[in-house]
């Protein structure tokens, strides 16, 4: 049984993993803890679910999908984001849960608050070795998710673009300096980062067939603590730290019940930002320079 | 009185109280984002003392409001050492447990929720709402109020000035979930019963959000972002979703364009000199 | 302590920042009621032994002492309270407070106390604090400022009103960190005056400063850093003459 629990909280967290790194590309890059990514998390599969009930193909419904939650971050990005720069430190944030709420609030007007059963497109097909059961959705988010981490992690260590970016994520300023067109490339992160949050959002969708105005917050919430225990900044961090996350819950449910994983879940995070606040994988921050 | 104007001016008072509490660590730029955690713990210890210890609200509610400040400063100790966005993050997770720690105590209704017997009457509640609002009012007149602001301008100069900025944050940290405590303990004695689903993540976000909306450069402003909150869903008369949809709208807009919320202190200053207050320094000329 | 003993002495002091030394080994000491420039081209370390002496950074070796006592690991914010006060290089004035609230803050070291804490003076008319800001304002001409949000002051004025606030600790030293950069000839010549009347009231000056006529006019001793070492200390008329600190001056292209 335990094995079982394992693939199960591995499952889980590939999903959290997805959130987290997007949440890790924001604060890593950016400096900006983006609370509007629940929201495009729900978006990616809100909007999935009403254009397959609109008997949209699956594939250009999941497409519009990832292209609507591209664009409402393109918005986050104006109006959170470049627009506040400067402003205290606070303001992108609370800018962003503005987001957050106004979409939820937005999708509610439009579908009512109701969880909605998501069309099952794999079937009910189950992988079965040797006695445990790995759902075939499941199984894909699992691949699919480390396939785009991988691609992630070549683009940003490999490619010119990704140099581009570890070069705002060191200074801004100097990134500047070296030629980096700043202004063009922050939509980029945003879009990308939108890509990864929607495609989760499509995927949890996919996994356990249900979809909700609200979907976002409890895991978009807990790839907030993914990152943290990652490191903020480090995307391999936010993968270990989603996986982490994953296996308490299903742990914590499994020992305890379902009351208790926002007890086991959110302790733990709160016990980690108490003893080592940087994460197990992030460097401590050094004192301000005058 | 009709009962539907005391009605909403009792939400009105909760939202100010909530708005202060989450206002006074901001000064000093630390964001609280598990108000509602604190505003639980208030609510269910002074529920609990007058239930079940035979406590009078006079002693209940106050008691509430130790036990948050008290839970404030034993977390606010080691969070506080980090800043930014650890502790904003910090104190989301807090509020997340708490929370959940109340779904799950048997001693106090658990998932059921925990009818309250005594009763706080909406005279009670408009009183120590007053009572917060000129307690905050007139610690903004003091050095404290100016040092928590000077600590969020230039964390490290006020530091070489010889603030003790770490003392100071928790002891706004502390206040505020201390004004959180009284709040929920008069709420769960005004309303006579409480759930832990009340307490959650999208309350403290919401008591954020207006009081970032009012502005936290005056003490005003987090009286005029509650007012704001509370009374123009009111005045509107729409749908529940699309009140919150023009809220957080608005929240959006204004970040981007004013994030410095409705009442700035300059526009504060222009209101005194327009009723013929005279400029404190004299022959100032700005 | 004996009254030949140092106000501030730095014994053998070093410090790198990534396997960087930026400042190798530097002793100097300024007597009580003397004016110290320390000068040198940029990036010579200047800032950087002030900010040990403030408490910024520690040094990695060496002793810093005020007053006859070790202060090397003191806690920064209790060094104001031993008599150090600094201004900054970049004006670090509390951008969104007024001037007389910014100058308040330079009070605290003064003013520390739960009753003063508490005091809504704010509300009490012609408070003494508030006496003693306008005053304080009105001597460096500048009474008109007290109101106004610091944002909005041009840079000169925020130069000077840093310094007032940096006077109100009531310190036995102030460092100013280039206290005339970016001050026109008329502002410099207030900013001259200033300083000698603190001069005269005996408080002790380290002043790091680019423009030598100003360091030839209130300083009564330099000391000159290149590289983070101390290359020559005297008069500046003797040191001016130093072989080894012209080529460090002209190399650097800094000669003033």
């Amino acid at each position: 049984m335990i094995a079982q629990q394992l693939i199960n909280g591995v499952m889980l967290g590939s999903i959290y993993v997805l959130v987290g790194v997007s949440f890790t590309l924001a604060i890593g890059i950016l400096n900006f803890l983006n609370f509007s990514i629940p929201g495009l998390f729900m978006i990616g599969g809100m909007v999935s679910w009403v254009l397959l009930t609109q008997g949209w193909h699956w594939a250009a419904a999941i497409g519009a999908a990832l292209a609507a939650a591209a664009l409402v971050s393109l918005a986050v990005e104006q109006l959170s984001y470049r627009r506040t720069r400067g402003a205290d430190p606070e303001v992108p944030l609370v800018s962003s849960l503005g987001f957050l709420v106004l979409l939820e609030n937005l999708v509610l007007v439009g579908v009512g608050s109701d969880q909605q059963t998501f069309p099952s497109l794999l079937g009910d097909f189950n992988f079965r070795i040797g006695g445990l059961v790995i759902g075939a959705a499941q199984a894909i988010s699992l691949v699919l998710t480390f396939a785009l981490v991988v691609g992630l992690s070549f683009v940003l260590g490999r490619t010119n673009l990704g140099r581009q970016i570890r070069a705002i994520a060191e200074s801004r300023s100097t990134a500047v300096l070296l030629g980096v067109d700043v202004g063009r490339l922050v939509p980029k992160i945003f879009v990308l980062t939108a890509l990864f949050t929607a495609l989760g959002g499509v995927m949890f969708a996919l996994s356990y067939l249900q979809v909700s105005p609200f979907m976002g917050e409890g895991v978009g919430f807990k790839g907030v603590a993914a990152m943290i225990i990652g490191g903020m900044g480090s995307v391999w961090g936010a993968v270990i730290g989603g996986l982490i996350i994953g296996l308490i819950e299903v742990g914590s449910i499994w020992a305890f019940g379902a009351d208790t994983v926002n007890i086991a879940v959110y302790g733990s995070l709160l016990l980690l930002l108490i003893l080592r606040p940087h994460g197990l994988f992030g460097k401590p921050a050094i004192r301000e320079k005058l | 009185m009709s009962g539907y104007q005391t009605g909403v001016l009792i939400i009105l008072c909760f939202n100010i109280m909530a708005a202060y509490a989450v206002y006074l660590p901001l000064v000093a730029g630390q964001l609280n984002l598990g108000i509602a955690g604190f505003m639980a713990i208030g609510a269910y210890t002074a529920a609990y003392l007058t239930n079940e210890m035979g406590w009078s609200l006079v002693s209940a509610i106050p008691a509430g409001g130790l036990a948050a400040g008290g839970l404030a400063l034993l977390v606010a100790v080691p969070i506080l050492r980090t800043h930014g966005i650890y502790l904003a993050l910090a104190t989301f997770a807090l509020g997340q447990v708490i929370s959940a720690v109340f779904l799950n105590l048997e001693v106090v209704g658990a998932a059921a929720g925990y009818p309250v017997s005594t009763y706080a009457s909406p005279l009670a509640v408009f009183s120590v709402t007053a009572a917060i609002v000129l307690f905050v009012v007139g610690l903004s007149q003091t050095r404290f109020t100016l040092y928590l602001t000077a600590i969020k301008n230039d964390r490290l100069v006020a530091d070489l000035l010889g603030l003790k900025v770490w003392g100071l944050q928790v002891a706004a940290f502390t206040l505020g979930a201390a004004i959180a405590g009284i709040g929920g303990g008069l709420y769960a004695h005004h309303f006579s019963f409480i759930e832990a689903q009340h307490f959650s993540v999208q309350l403290s976000i919401y008591t954020v959000l207006y009081v970032l909306l009012g502005g936290t450069q005056t003490v005003w402003g987090p009286l005029v972002g509650a007012l704001f909150f509370s009374l123009v869903p009111e005045l509107l008369r729409a749908g529940e979703a699309w009140r919150y949809v023009i809220f957080a709208a608005l929240i959006v807009a204004f970040m981007a364009v004013r994030p410095q919320g409705l009442v700035t202190s300059t526009a504060l200053r222009g209101i005194g000199r327009l009723f013929g207050r005279k400029p404190a320094a004299p022959g100032a000329q700005p | 302590m004996s009254a030949k003993a140092p106000l501030l002495a730095l014994d053998n002091v070093s410090k790198s920042f990534g396997g960087l030394r930026v400042i190798r080994e530097l002793s100097f000491s300024v007597a009580r009621g003397q004016t110290v420039g320390l000068i040198g081209p940029n990036g010579a370390g200047k800032t950087t032994a002030f900010n040990m002496v403030s408490g910024v950074f520690r040094p990695d070796d060496g002793t810093v002492s005020f007053d006859g006592r070790d202060i090397t690991n003191m806690a920064s914010r209790r060094r104001i309270g031993l008599g150090i006060a600094r201004s900054f290089q970049n004006v670090r004035l509390m951008q969104h407070l007024t001037v007389w609230e910014n100058l308040l803050v330079g009070q605290h070291v003064r003013a520390s106390g739960l009753l003063n804490l508490l005091t809504p003076f704010r509300l009490i008319p012609n408070h003494r604090w508030r006496r003693e800001v306008v005053a304080a304002l009105d001597e460096m001409g500048l009474g008109g400022y007290a109101d106004a949000t610091v944002s909005e002051l041009p840079y000169g004025i925020r130069k000077r009103i840093d310094l007032v606030r940096a006077t109100l600790a009531g310190a036995s030293l102030l460092m100013l960190d280039e206290p005339a950069a970016g001050l026109n000839p008329v502002e410099t010549q207030a900013l001259t005056a200033h300083l000698e009347a603190l001069k005269a009231r005996g408080i002790t000056l380290l002043i790091v400063e680019h423009d030598m006529h100003f360091v030839d006019k209130i300083c009564d001793h330099v000391v000159v850093l290149n590289f983070g070492s101390k290359i020559a200390e005297g008069p500046l008329s003797v040191v001016q003459h130093d072989a080894v600190v012209r080529t460090a001056y002209l190399g650097a292209e800094q000669a003033a």
